[in-house]
């Protein structure tokens, strides 16, 4: 009779068999088939037939094949890039093909990458043993190899980037420069100076792919190729973005993409920061005021333009108006200006500018309302255009009026721009605290009588002969129902005004 | 005696010397084994098994069914080998991996990049757990569908339930240890199911005396997120505790199969007909009128030809054959996965980047797809239900009969069939129907939570399945219908539930079709 | 009464119980050839592949930076540097004793710690240190540097020629 157990025997023969087979397949596979076994021997060869002298001899001799790796505790990295990368550092090696090729330019006669690494200028996994893994831009690692064009944006993390040779870091500069250019501040702060409509952007170059939203890219998903194409459609990469085209060519977002790759916090050690960075740490806690021009071009251009019109946006769904106009300058006072730059309209798109908001220093207010009065335009020439308001044709102060009355003005006259309640959206929003808080009884008179220039406002008294004009009673009811519409008439709750700005005239 | 008396004429305390150094490896063998050599009659293979420490918790025979391939699947043996692929892995592991959320990561990836068969033993590892998993779970269905956890097997069968809580808490602190992002969210799910009975004592307003979700949460994780503490809690139980109470019920549950009187088995006369494994054959067809008949021609000085007393075989060589080959199958298998298929390690953990969808490990996505629908069924009630009922059969189905072949009892099988059937459409409806018109949050905003903790797709389909088991045992009249009817409806149940939270939910728990239609972030 | 043992070889001999067929050799050969194979990968797993920590290995500069009759000291790296007519040398600056690093003395090395002193081969001339002051390895690096590697000792008067 059969024995019970044969099958078994065979099933044990079997399986062992196929256990030797693929134990011995997994040692061959991870020691003799690695791509970096064959790489070594590659570069053994390399370095057999290069060798001229005792000390090439000696290099050939002695080079041993195993893994081999790079360890800076300081900088948390253990890269064995050095396992596939062996010729880095040695001069021979050009015109041989990569991974065995010479480091480019001179950078390692500095950062030696003994004491460096790679992976703190180059990104990338560098615990990983092949290069597919290296790489490092699917889901297992958060910051995956750069670019060649895009790994000047380390320097930043040790180095002030404008003490730098300029050839070695010129996308960055350039995107540096087109930051400011295109009033990129306008919306996104950084240092703590900018405005609020967008991310703040001191830590852009630390988000990894699943911060940022990729569904409208193709794969790879690395945060540049994102940045790139976000700088060309903002609304293309993210559905229902507020954000302007920066109209940019792809030169150019790549420049900006080096210098969002730039802005990381890192925690690099003491020892390792040059010395012109720890200069630059020192500098930026007492940062130099800028000019008022400066000021306009980085942190108003954006949505202002160069503000000598007025303007309906569609993304914002209002009105903007034109800070520079004439008509504007000749009514308003610094003190006004001030208190519209310092506290913004709120509720509107208009941020806050002030120390505490979008981080500009008194001074600097009181520089970008000096720039805005030296404007050049229709009255290019006329210094001192404050002095006209105290001169105003037609300007007694009007006492208020009745508001009843005024309400049906409003109505028939205002209402259809500046809205049934004065919310604005057309034309500016009457109903503002800010605008109500700063804007004097006579600037509002002024304002309707004589109109805006450059901008849909009419003159209300126009001196025009046949033309329709509102009398000044008419105007007494118009101001006393603009006044009824904001909150003036109770104190309000948190002083809007801060005691360093010039207290607004004017009657309540 | 003088020591002369054993000593050859003319031989000298040197020549005796030299001559047990020469010796020695023959010496050393019989000193191991008693006998001396390889055991050849049935005495000295008794005597091997009995006295060896390992072996001697078999009996020296075994019945013939034990071996029986198609009976058992071997499913026992391959969890049990399994379990000793993970230790081995598991303590070789151990040489490089730190318990700490500042280095386990990084220990990781050096073991899968740089460590000399690191990523291999990492692989095995991982499928030989979940090997484990589903032997356990099927091990079980194989002791219920054959019956063998009836008298006297009934504690068994308790000590089995045990190690199957036992596996999946393995299973589930060492998903922990490598705090990628897989394994940090998964966990913070875990915790979450752990912390489900918030929803009730929530619901009735009492959670702020009386807490028992947030208390197993926090005993769980040590904080009330995964962190440090969590890390090395688990590290702890997955590495000593666990495995220690595994292996002393590993220990209890062998040394009860053998006290129980081996593997569950039908009643049979001695030497059994073909279809048991026996080898009587008729060789001649006897007439009606004949008075005496020649029964059979068989060889040997017993009725049943080299069985021994109730149709059993020797341990040594055929069981330990037997044991050797589903081990080694249980290794080749694991092995030629590990060599094909890399154990996932995603980015580093980061509490800020939630995984989307963050999933449980696979054996408790049936779970997660109930507590979707409420936490304190879906993670409390209704396994703390399954379990105990599981726990009762063998106190509930008393009846004998049927043991040791599947579907002993008659219209088993077709009850069997039919429970699938009723399962598969019940559980398939229920999710096409939440999936298709949402629950009661949905048609009613401001239902209070209670009613969804009552009525919720997994406590209706417990019921229908309890209904469906209690319509059984009325129609069928048997108590092992009806059991037979409720296990295999949960049986199916989880799996389908388990299949459909693998494959049909993605980010934000949304129904798809395939993972490759889910959206990219 | 019949006598119960049966004759070797007889037909009706229940046959043995350990059939030793080419099989089971085969069977148990392969099973224990693959605990072994295992067991080999097993106990190399413990050897490391690559040691962790920073290797200490310094690029000090190159040949020409080191004149002739120069010494120089690397705080940083803990060595000392020559450099005489045979060639580059570099002795270790830890003291043998404890670890302290030594300072240079007019004819020697000395320890502050507790007054170990060395002379300028670094052998030992006074105090608790055990063994000389250890002479490091001297190479020269693929781009021309030299390079000392700070954790082979070479024997005392090893000097590198350049």
């Amino acid at each position: 009779m059969n024995d019970p157990s044969t099958r078994f025997r065979w099933v044990l023969l079997l399986a062992s068999l196929v256990t030797i087979g693929y134990l011995v397949a997994a040692a061959l596979r991870e020691n003799f088939l690695a791509e970096w076994y064959t790489l070594q021997k590659e570069y053994r060869q390399l370095l057999q037939s290069k060798a001229s002298d005792d000390q090439g001899r000696a290099l050939a001799r002695d080079f041993r094949i195993e893994l081999k790796q790079v360890s800076v505790p300081q900088l948390k990295a253990v890269d064995r890039c050095v396992s596939c990368h062996n010729g880095i550092d040695d001069p021979r090696m050009t015109g041989v093909r990569q991974p065995h090729a010479v480091h480019p330019g001179d950078i390692l006669k500095n950062h030696p990458a003994d004491r460096y690494g790679c992976t703190i200028c180059h990104q990338g996994q560098g615990v990983a043993t092949s290069f597919r893994d290296a790489k490092g831009d699917d889901v297992s690692w958060d910051y995956p190899l750069l670019t060649r064009e895009l790994t000047q944006s380390s320097c930043l993390a040790c180095h002030d980037v404008e003490r730098l040779p300029r050839q070695q870091v010129a996308l960055v500069l350039e995107g540096k420069k087109l930051f400011d250019e295109k009033s990129c501040a306008s919306c996104h702060k950084l240092g703590g100076r900018g405005g609020t409509l967008g991310l703040a952007l001191d830590n852009e170059g630390a988000k990894t792919r699943h911060q940022l939203i990729m569904v409208n890219l193709k794969p790879p998903y690395t945060t540049w190729r994102w940045h790139q194409a976000h700088f060309r459609d903002p609304g293309g990469v993210v559905a229902g973005s507020q954000m302007k085209n920066p109209t940019v060519t792809e030169h150019e977002a790549l420049a900006l993409t080096a210098f969002m790759l730039s802005l990381r916090q890192r925690d690099v050690p003491e020892s390792y920061l040059a010395p012109d960075k720890i200069e630059q740490k020192a500098r930026a806690l007492h940062p130099q005021p800028l000019s008022g021009e400066r000021l306009y071009r980085n942190y108003c251009f954006a949505c202002h333009g160069d503000g000598t019109y007025g303007r309906w946006d569609t993304t914002f769904r209002r009105f903007i108006p034109a800070v520079r106009g004439p008509s504007l300058l000749a009514t308003a006072d610094p003190a006004y200006l001030e208190a519209q730059i310092a506290l913004g309209r709120p509720g509107t798109q208009m941020p806050a500018w002030d120390a505490r908001a979008g981080g500009l220093q008194p001074d600097e207010v009181k520089a970008l309302v000096a720039y805005l009065g030296k404007s050049g335009g229709i009255l290019s020439g006329k210094t001192g255009i404050f002095d006209r308001f105290a001169q105003n044709d037609n300007a007694p102060v009007l006492a208020r009026g009745d508001a009843n009355r005024g309400a049906a003005l409003f109505i028939q006259n205002c209402a259809g721009c500046h809205g049934v309640a004065g919310h604005g959206g057309v034309a500016p929003e009457l109903a503002n605290p800010t605008f109500q808080q700063a804007a004097s009884d006579a600037f509002i008179v002024t304002t309707i009588r004589n109109g805006r220039r450059g901008t849909a406002m009419p003159s209300f008294q126009p001196r025009v002969p046949g033309a329709r004009s509102l009398s000044d009673a008419e105007i007494a009811d118009l101001l006393a129902f603009i006044r009824a519409l904001g909150p003036a008439a109770r104190k309000p709750q948190t002083a809007l005004v801060p005691n360093d700005l010039v207290k607004s005239g004017g009657s309540r | 005696m003088a020591s002369t008396a054993t000593r050859p004429d003319r031989t000298t305390a040197t020549q005796e010397f030299l001559h047990n150094l020469r010796l020695l490896p023959r010496t050393l063998k019989d000193a191991w084994f008693r006998i001396g050599h390889t055991p050849e009659s049935e005495r000295e293979v008794s005597q091997a098994t009995f006295h060896n420490l390992f072996l001697h918790i078999h009996s020296v025979r075994v019945h013939v069914r034990t071996l029986a391939p198609a009976f058992t699947l071997g499913l026992g043996l391959i969890s049990a080998a399994s379990f000793v692929v993970l230790c081995i892995t598991g303590v070789l592991l151990m040489v490089y991996y730190k318990p700490s959320t500042t280095l386990a990561y990084d220990s990781i990836k050096d073991l899968h990049y740089v460590v000399f068969t690191g990523r291999f033993m990492r692989n095995i590892h991982r499928w030989s757990a979940h090997v484990m998993v589903v032997a356990v779970f099927l091990h079980m269905a194989r002791v219920f569908y054959t019956g063998s956890y009836k008298k006297p097997r009934e504690f068994n069968w308790l000590v089995g339930l045990a190690l199957l809580v036992l596996t999946l808490a393995l299973s589930f602190t060492g998903y922990l240890l490598p705090y990628d992002q897989l394994a940090y969210w998964a966990t913070t799910i875990g915790a979450n199911i752990a912390n489900s009975p918030r929803e009730l004592t929530d619901a009735i307003g009492i959670s702020t005396w009386f807490d028992p979700g947030g208390f197993q949460k926090r005993l769980l994780l040590g904080a009330n997120f995964v962190g440090e503490d969590s890390l090395i809690r688990f590290y702890v139980l997955h590495v000593f505790v666990l495995p220690v109470l595994l292996i002393m019920l590993l220990g209890v549950h062998f040394w009860r199969i053998r006290k129980d009187g081996g593997l569950a088995r039908p009643e049979e006369p001695m030497g059994g007909p073909a279809e048991w494994g026996g080898s009587m054959k008729r060789v001649f067809e006897p007439l009606a009128t004949k008075t005496y008949g020649l029964m059979a021609l068989v060889k040997g000085r017993r009725p049943t030809v080299n069985r021994g007393p109730e149709n059993t075989v020797m341990s040594w060589p055929h069981l330990f054959w037997a044991e050797l080959a589903v081990f080694m199958l249980t290794v080749a298998i694991c092995l030629i996965l590990s060599f094909y298929s890399d154990a996932p390690l995603k980015e580093l953990a980061n509490p800020a980047v939630p995984e989307n969808p963050a999933k449980a490990p696979w054996y408790f996505l049936g779970l997660q797809e109930l507590v979707s629908y409420s936490a304190f069924m879906g993670g409390l009630l209704i396994p703390l239900i399954a379990w105990v009922g599981l726990a009762l059969i063998p106190f509930l189905d008393r009846r004998p009969g049927g043991e040791g072949v599947w579907f002993g009892t008659p219209g088993e099988r077709r009850v069997a069939w039919q429970s699938l059937l009723f399962g598969l459409l019940t559980s398939v409806g229920m999710l096409a129907f939440t999936v298709n018109f949402g629950w009661l949050r949905n048609w009613f905003p401001r239902i209070h939570q209670l009613w969804i903790i009552a009525i919720n797709p997994g406590s209706i389909l417990v019921l229908l399945y309890a209904g469906w088991s209690l319509l059984v045992l009325k129609r069928k009249d048997s108590v092992r219908l009806a059991a037979v009817a409720l296990f295999t409806c949960f049986l199916i149940g989880f799996t389908v539930l388990t299949y459909f939270a693998t494959i049909h939910r993605g980010p934000n728990w949304q129904f798809y079709w395939w993972p490759s239609q889910w959206p990219v972030h | 009464m019949p006598d119960l043992t049966m004759p070797a070889g007889s037909r009706l001999d229940p046959p043995r119980v350990n059939r030793r067929s080419f099989l089971s050799l085969a069977a148990i050969g392969s099973f224990f050839g693959a605990i072994g194979v295992a067991l080999a990968g097993a106990l190399r797993l413990p050897n490391p592949a690559v040691l962790p920590g920073p290797v200490r290995r310094f690029k000090i500069g190159f040949p020409d930076q080191f004149a002739v009759g120069s010494e120089t000291r690397f705080e940083q790296e803990s060595l000392f540097v020559f450099r005489d007519a045979e060639g580059v040398y570099a002795i270790s600056a830890i003291c043998t004793h404890l670890g302290c690093s030594v300072a240079r003395a007019p004819n020697g090395f000395a320890c502050p710690c507790h007054g170990s002193k060395f002379d300028l081969r670094g052998d030992v001339q006074a105090g608790p240190a055990p063994r000389p002051l250890p002479w490091l390895e001297v190479g020269r690096a693929a781009d021309g540097q030299l390079i000392v590697f700070a954790d082979n000792e070479v024997p005392e008067g090893t000097r590198f020629r350049v």
